[in-house]
């Protein structure tokens, strides 16, 4: 959220208040680069670590997609309206950029229904994991269904945004995370 | 759901939200970024130059078609569309919103002509609006070249 200016810890660099950033957006829109230096410096661990999670953890992949990311959104900046947040705005041009590039790639996203259909995770019990551990087995998931559980399960989506945002079924969207879990359960339990 | 298997769903839940939040590149991405950045007025002027040039090509193009149609008819006074053309190109120049076709003489052809004329102030709006839309300068040269098609037919027809 961009419009909070009080900083709760005094240790911490204060977030930059609403005004501001909206100040920003408006000099880097007329095309000061400066300013747009200022939006990426500010925005790209957010827009980074969103991206890295749903292409599995692929840094050479993830970092391309960031740069691709930004690059449309300084395109875009004189179509940013001001009535909302600027890093939801960012946030979400951001993961349509990894959606638009996964869509791309949907002949490698072949799932096994034979597989999916057999998982059962009322049989998978709790099993604590590193979150080294836990990033791979989100990594090894098939990538739609990898893309379904980072953004239900990790960045807070529901089903209705990512139907649209990957051009399926609310009723898909359900199924997919359903099996993601159940295959991440599976690994994980493996793995132990 | 039963106790168990909730407590359980519950942890498995709170456990992928740890993988939230921001995680720095390893490296700095601006200098990629910063070389692919183009200021918007020079995207202004290039989309301009862009419209501007294919439209010069279609004026000179339509010139150069109908002075070669004139030469074969020997004599007689320059057809209606020659002089359509070469009063806009002499009165507007550079001007690419003056620019006035004449209409072919058969209504079915002269209603098309209406069509494209109407997409092609749209399309120029639209540049106006969104210049650094280099699609729409493609979609502005293919109707213009219909639309110079169709005033070939008042010769043809």
């Amino acid at each position: 959220m961009d419009g909070i200016a009080i900083s709760m810890n005094p240790g911490l660099p204060e977030a930059p208040t609403h005004s501001a950033v909206s100040a920003l957006v408006r000099r880097a829109a007329t095309g000061d680069r400066r300013a747009f230096e200022q939006i990426y410096r500010d925005h790209v661990g957010r827009i980074y670590g969103a991206i890295l999670r749903l292409v599995g953890m692929d840094r050479a992949r993830a970092e391309d997609l960031t740069q691709v990311a930004f690059v449309q959104a300084w395109q875009k900046l004189s179509s940013f309206r001001h009535e909302s947040a600027f890093s939801t705005w960012l946030y979400r041009l951001g993961i349509n950029t990894a959606l638009m590039d996964l869509r791309s790639r949907r002949d490698h996203d072949a799932l096994d229904p034979a597989q999916l259909e057999s998982i059962d995770l009322g049989e998978v019990p709790f099993c604590a994991a590193e979150r080294g551990d836990l990033e791979r087995a989100v990594s090894a998931l098939p990538p739609r269904a990898r893309a379904v559980l980072v953004l239900h399960d990790i960045e807070g989506w529901k089903h209705e945004e990512i139907s649209v945002e990957l051009g399926m079924a609310v009723g898909s969207s359900k199924a997919q995370l359903h099996r993601a879990r159940g295959l991440l359960r599976l690994a994980l339990t493996a793995g132990t | 759901m039963t106790g168990p298997n909730m407590n359980d769903e519950i942890r498995w839940r709170s456990q992928l939200r740890q993988l939230n939040g921001p995680v720095q590149p390893a490296r700095d991405l601006w200098p990629q970024i910063d070389p692919r950045l183009q200021t918007p007025r020079r995207r202004v002027r290039i989309a301009s130059m862009a419209v501007a040039a294919s439209l010069a090509i279609v004026c000179v193009a339509s010139l150069l078609l109908l002075r070669a149609r004139s030469h074969q008819s020997d004599r007689g006074s320059a057809p209606a569309a020659v002089v359509a053309i070469a009063r806009n190109v002499q009165t507007a120049p550079g001007s690419h919103t003056a620019l006035v076709w004449a209409l072919p003489k058969n209504p079915t052809l002269a209603a098309a002509a209406h069509d494209l004329d109407d997409a092609s102030t749209q399309l120029q709006h639209a540049l106006q609006q969104h210049p650094d839309a280099v699609f729409l300068v493609g979609l502005l040269n293919r109707t213009n070249a219909q639309r110079m098609r169709l005033l070939r037919e008042p010769f043809t027809g």
